[in-house]
């Protein structure tokens, strides 16, 4: 298969992968709010998993650039949280939100979907294992994600399918920025380093300032620790296995 | 001089050069709450970054038993944490939450010490050049260490001395494992992987439910995820050219 389907086909493989997230929603209406901040870290560890394989894969050599791309990430990330006035936003406000809260979500889902985009794009350029393996941690961490999703959107009265429907559609802004990230690395091998920079800060970034400070006060610091740290274990390990 | 004599001097060396972070704080005065919640997320963000190194290192050598090495190494924080929560412990005058996650630091990042130590006399056997340039690198890295440290004590009333202290403290390791491991160097390799996973498991998981959390309780999220991320990108570069 030509090199770009397959950026294609694990992008949208990745996305889809969030109609998992929507299935404890069919037999409850809320799910627990400890649920909600397990689910925080163990995005947040998978996220930092492939963080730390982007960052590992580029460091050799153009280490500068690397750290260049991440400050972009970093700086980018902030500057859309600063434009559109989320940087503080809760994204797990069950019931009782205000009328342009779901479209909030909506839209920094879209942006944070976006840099995860960016990541699979960048590490399949870099190499096809990594590639897979980071479209696979970010498919498998769409699925937490998208519960917190869609139980948002639900407590918000859209019926389960809807509500998962629109946790996929936050989701979607990875396959076109994966497959442009790819395109655009893969004719300017010089850009490599900064994609794969770029990918990692922002990752770190939307970690840090979106999913970690809710999780705590959902579920308390220890369990918080380990599920996110055990989450970034597996996803370093098995690629190191992989290898 | 014999070279296991020039090792422990060499690894004492880098140690000293860990006081060094505690400079910063000589030019602080006051230390608000919110000041604190900064030095803990910068101090997250370096050691973050100094973790990456470690699991580079360790998937090097065996990605597996890194892993392993990391899950023993938060077993051990567990366990500490519980030891210390037994115990109105006190150091240095702070007593409370306050002196067990200062107790906490200065133990988690003695123990990363001990993996680095290691690193560092395997890493002898390349001969001298290679240990002068491995030497210089480590003093100027043990630098952020102190500061990362530095920025837990001091905002607890800790004197500048006393935080220098402990952060030479906490690099005594290295100039004491370095030696055994450059005369063992065949009998140590094999558990190289498992001393840096155990140090950056331990690490990471004392980041994760200390340092993390208290930032976040006393500032606000993007200054918080502002200087752990650049600082930890800052750290991961900087020691690319170490």
């Amino acid at each position: 298969m030509e090199p770009v389907l397959l950026v294609l086909a694990y992008s949208v493989a990745a996305t889809l992968l969030a109609a998992v997230g929507g299935v404890p929603l069919l037999t409850r209406d809320r799910v627990p709010v400890q649920w909600l901040g397990w689910s925080n870290a163990a995005a947040a560890g998978t996220m930092l998993g492939a963080a730390y394989l982007l960052a590992a894969s580029g460091i050799s050599g153009r280490a500068l650039a690397l750290g260049a791309g991440a400050l972009l990430g970093i700086g980018f990330v902030w500057w859309t949280h600063a434009v559109s006035g989320t940087g503080d936003l809760d994204l797990n406000v069950q019931g009782g939100s205000p009328a342009g809260y779901g479209s909030d979500v909506l839209l920094v889902s879209a942006l944070h979907s976006g840099a995860e985009g960016v990541a699979i794009g960048a590490a399949m350029a870099a190499d096809a294992v990594l590639g897979v393996w980071v479209a696979a941690a970010i498919g498998l961490h769409n699925i937490p994600e998208a519960t917190l999703l869609a139980s948002v959107f639900r407590s918000r009265g859209e019926p389960a399918a809807r509500a998962t429907l629109l946790a996929i559609v936050g989701n979607s802004p990875i396959v076109p920025l994966a497959v442009s990230t790819f395109a655009v690395v893969d004719a300017a091998p010089v850009a490599l380093p900064w994609a794969l920079g770029f990918a990692s800060g922002a990752l770190i970034y939307l970690v840090t300032v979106d999913l970690l400070p809710e999780s705590y006060r959902q579920a308390g610091a220890t369990s918080i620790a380990m599920i996110t740290l055990l989450a970034m274990g597996l996803v370093a390990t098995v690629r190191g296995v992989l290898q | 001089m014999s070279p296991v004599l020039l090792v422990f001097l060499y690894g004492l060396f880098t140690a000293a050069t860990t006081a060094l972070g505690v400079l910063p704080f000589a030019f602080v005065r006051t230390v608000s709450s919110r000041a604190v919640a900064y030095a803990n997320a910068i101090a997250a963000g370096l050691m973050l970054g100094a973790c990456f190194q470690l699991v580079v290192e360790g998937s090097g050598h065996g990605a597996v038993q890194t892993g392993a090495g990391a899950l023993l190494g938060v077993a051990f924080i567990l366990a500490t944490q519980r030891f210390l929560a037994r115990y109105d412990v006190d150091i240095d005058e702070v007593r409370g939450a306050g002196a067990r996650r200062m107790i906490l630091i200065v133990v988690v990042m003695t123990v990363h010490s001990m993996a680095e130590g290691i690193a560092v006399g395997a890493g002898f056997g390349g001969g001298e050049e290679l240990a002068l340039l491995i030497t210089a690198a480590i003093a100027v890295h043990n630098v952020p260490e102190g500061l990362a440290i530095s920025a837990v004590l001091r905002p607890q009333g800790v004197s500048i001395a006393r935080c220098a202290w402990w952060s030479f403290f906490s690099s005594l390791p290295q100039p004491l494992l370095a030696v055994p491991a450059f005369l063992f160097v065949d009998a140590v390799r094999p558990a190289l992987p498992y001393g840096l996973g155990f140090a950056a498991g331990a690490m990471i998981y004392m980041v994760l439910v200390e340092l993390l959390p208290g930032a976040y309780e006393e500032a606000r999220r993007p200054a918080v995820g502002l200087l752990v991320s650049s600082t930890l990108v800052g750290m991961i570069v900087l020691q690319q050219y170490l």
